[in-house]
């Protein structure tokens, strides 16, 4: 009875946040003069509307669970994994280009390219993660640098060594994956991929770890406190290493996705124009860092875009709309407005904010 | 060499330099009362973009920079009230800003000015350039010095300003007080939470000037999500500056050079990838041989990262 309770109590402030999201796209919406009932009504078509369309919305969630989980995870350690689209580029990029140029039978080659992601995700992030322990270099800030790094490195290897000069498009990207490392399609003509069991399977396993393991218990308290995890002697460094390792896995297991079942090929720019990794993190905002809570939060933010793209095509309201949605949502949970307003008309009102 | 280390580019190093700079001062005056601002690049780029709304607006440059002033200093009361007042964690809040104003900025280009992508119209007049008297007639120094915005001469004004303000004047100390040791300063009965609310709003100032210098300093244009990180290199600026006006000029400097080499280098058939990956690497390595202990216990404070 108590869980239950407290499950909607936790409810309360995202179903809130999702209320102050919509109503500031129903102002902007106003602004532009659309008409706000219209254009939502365009927008739950665009994103649930028919079985086309859902599978879309999931397919487009796929990458941002993946991503959302990893930044998730780090969250929940305490530490500000930024750095999550640098780690799905290079994990797209080493997927590509291990299914491009490893021998063997394509199931074969299909788990090496999604391990290879996972790998190059996990060692740029382990990286960043090394420069802090080691180095006392700020983490937020190194992931986020490292991130132009790795685009302009991808941008560079499929525009130079690895770019595919066979077909009359003057774009960058490498050439197109052989058909039978593709990751297999969930419905007959529709995006969504096997990615996406993939990622829940993945939602799963992080809420099992996190919740129900040793390891995961440990990092969750050097996330909540601290000190009180160094008195029970957690080893922050190694557990450090640990989130951040698998952080960065997870993000460059969605980039290894997104090349695998999507685009057949590492495409430069497309990983990070679409912003999956940048979703992924409100995702993780809103849901506060809980695991099953992403990978929800994850789909409600494809909603929002492939939504907005549905809008788009039916009515004169701009697509831009559907992130100013997620911003303002985003920016009301992480404020945790309602429960602190709370909370501080219960205290007494103190002067000094930051102790 | 000589091609590359021109008095040309040592001049576009100051122009380059100024966005990151003023945006760095803000960030340092944030992390002078406690505050991490990661939010720092989201105002700038708000900045940016309503200095060329306020330019289409009023037509008058003075009057887009003070209407960027205005609209940036709005978003930081916001950052202000929901770190401050609401006690939540102000990077968390600081990374929701610069989503709102990535999410603000792309749907105001598209409500406003109904294009997609960027914004430039050639009927608009940008910031002036000033040439200095006398200084513009020195051979070297003054193609370097002279012939900048005014906002260049300005940064260079408000970093002797601030350091002069923070660290001689009482007033600067009360403000030093409050996040060295808010308690403490309460205790003695300086307004923490008034001081706190000033230099959050004075970053907002900064960052607006920092945007319009973005935008209408060189090209009098808006692109979608043109701070490019330089806001995040601000960051990095205050912290390798150690929050110090001057220090935070030497590393505004540092970068601004990196950037403009990195331009420079693009004619010199290197592949523009590499050249462009330059100042972020320099960042990285400036990172490492400059750190700062004290600014890590004041991102640990904040719940930040660094051990």
């Amino acid at each position: 009875m108590n869980r239950v309770k407290e499950t909607l109590r936790g409810l309360v402030q995202p179903l809130l946040a999702v209320l102050i999201g919509l109503l500031a796209g129903a102002v902007a919406i106003l602004v532009v003069g659309g008409s706000v009932v219209d254009t939502y009504a365009e927008m739950w078509k665009g994103a649930f509307g028919n079985f086309y369309f859902f599978t879309n919305t999931l397919a487009r969630a796929t990458p941002i669970i993946l991503a959302g989980l990893g930044v998730a995870l780090a969250f929940r350690a305490g530490f500000f994994n930024m750095g999550a689209e640098g780690q799905m580029i290079l994990g797209g990029l080493s997927a590509a280009l291990t299914a491009l140029y490893l021998p063997g039978p394509g199931w074969f080659v299909c788990i090496a390219a999604i391990l290879a992601g996972i790998i190059a995700g996990g060692v740029w992030s382990l990286f960043a993660g090394w420069l802090d322990a080691r180095f006392g270099m700020n983490l937020l800030i190194t992931t986020l640098l490292l991130n132009y790094i790795a685009t302009y490195f991808g941008g560079y290897m499929v525009s130079y060594p690895f770019k595919d000069r066979t077909g009359s498009a003057a774009m960058a990207q490498t050439p197109m994956i052989d058909q039978s490392i593709w990751l297999p399609k969930l419905f007959q003509g529709m995006g969504l991929h096997a990615g996406f069991i993939i990622a829940i399977a993945a939602a799963i396993l992080i809420y099992w770890f996190t919740h129900k393991t040793v390891t995961g218990y440990e990092i969750r308290m050097l996330g909540s406190n601290p000190s009180f995890a160094a008195y029970g002697g957690v080893r922050r460094i190694r557990m450090m290493m640990l989130s951040m390792v698998i952080s960065g896995g997870l993000a460059g297991l969605a980039g290894a996705g997104e090349v695998l079942g999507t685009q057949y090929r590492f495409l430069d720019g497309s990983l990070s124009s679409a912003s999956y990794a940048w979703s992924g993190i409100m995702a993780t905002l809103l849901a506060r860092s809980h695991p099953l809570g992403t990978a929800v939060a994850a789909v409600l933010l494809a909603a929002l875009q492939t939504g907005a793209m549905g809008m788009e095509r039916n009515t004169d309201v701009p697509l831009e709309v559907g992130s100013v949605i997620q911003a303002v949502l985003t920016l009301f949970v992480s404020a945790q407005i309602g429960y602190s307003f709370l909370k501080r008309r219960k205290e007494k009102k103190s002067n000094a904010a930051a102790v | 060499m000589q091609q590359l280390f021109d008095a040309a580019m040592f001049g576009s190093t100051l122009r380059i330099m100024t966005p990151i700079l003023l945006a760095a001062l803000g960030g340092a005056l944030c992390s002078r009362v406690g505050l991490f601002n990661v939010g720092l690049e989201g105002l700038v780029l708000i900045g940016a973009f309503s200095a060329i709304v306020g330019n289409y607006l009023f037509g008058n440059v003075l009057m887009a920079v003070l209407f960027s002033i205005i609209i940036v200093m709005l978003f930081s009361a916001l950052f202000a009230f929901i770190s401050i007042n609401l006690k939540a964690n102000a990077i968390v809040v600081g990374i929701s800003l610069n989503f709102l104003a990535a999410g603000l900025t792309t749907f105001a280009l598209r409500a406003i000015f109904d294009v997609k992508g960027a914004y430039y119209d050639k009927d608009m007049v940008g910031l002036p350039k000033w040439d200095i008297p006398l200084i513009k007639d020195i051979p070297w120094v003054g193609t370097v010095l002279s012939g900048h915005s005014p906002l260049v001469y300005l940064g260079i004004i408000i970093v002797i300003a601030l350091q002069f303000y923070l660290f001689k004047s009482v007033s600067g100390f009360r403000l030093r007080s409050v996040g060295e040791n808010p308690i403490a300063a309460q205790s003695i009965g300086i307004k923490v939470r008034g001081i706190q609310y000033g230099a959050v709003l004075m970053c907002g100032v900064l960052c607006a000037l920092a945007g319009a210098q973005l935008s209408l300093g060189q090209v009098t244009m808006f692109t979608e999500g043109m701070t490019a990180g330089r806001g995040f290199i601000a960051l990095v600026a205050t912290m390798l500056g150690q929050a110090n006006p001057l220090g935070v000029m030497g590393s505004s400097v540092l970068f601004g050079f990196m950037e403009a080499l990195s331009i420079r280098l693009q004619g010199f058939s290197l592949p523009t990838h590499f050249t462009m990956m330059l100042p972020y690497i320099v960042t990285l390595v400036a990172m490492f041989f400059f750190k700062d202990r004290t600014y890590a216990q004041d991102a640990l404070k904040a719940g930040g990262s660094s051990r």
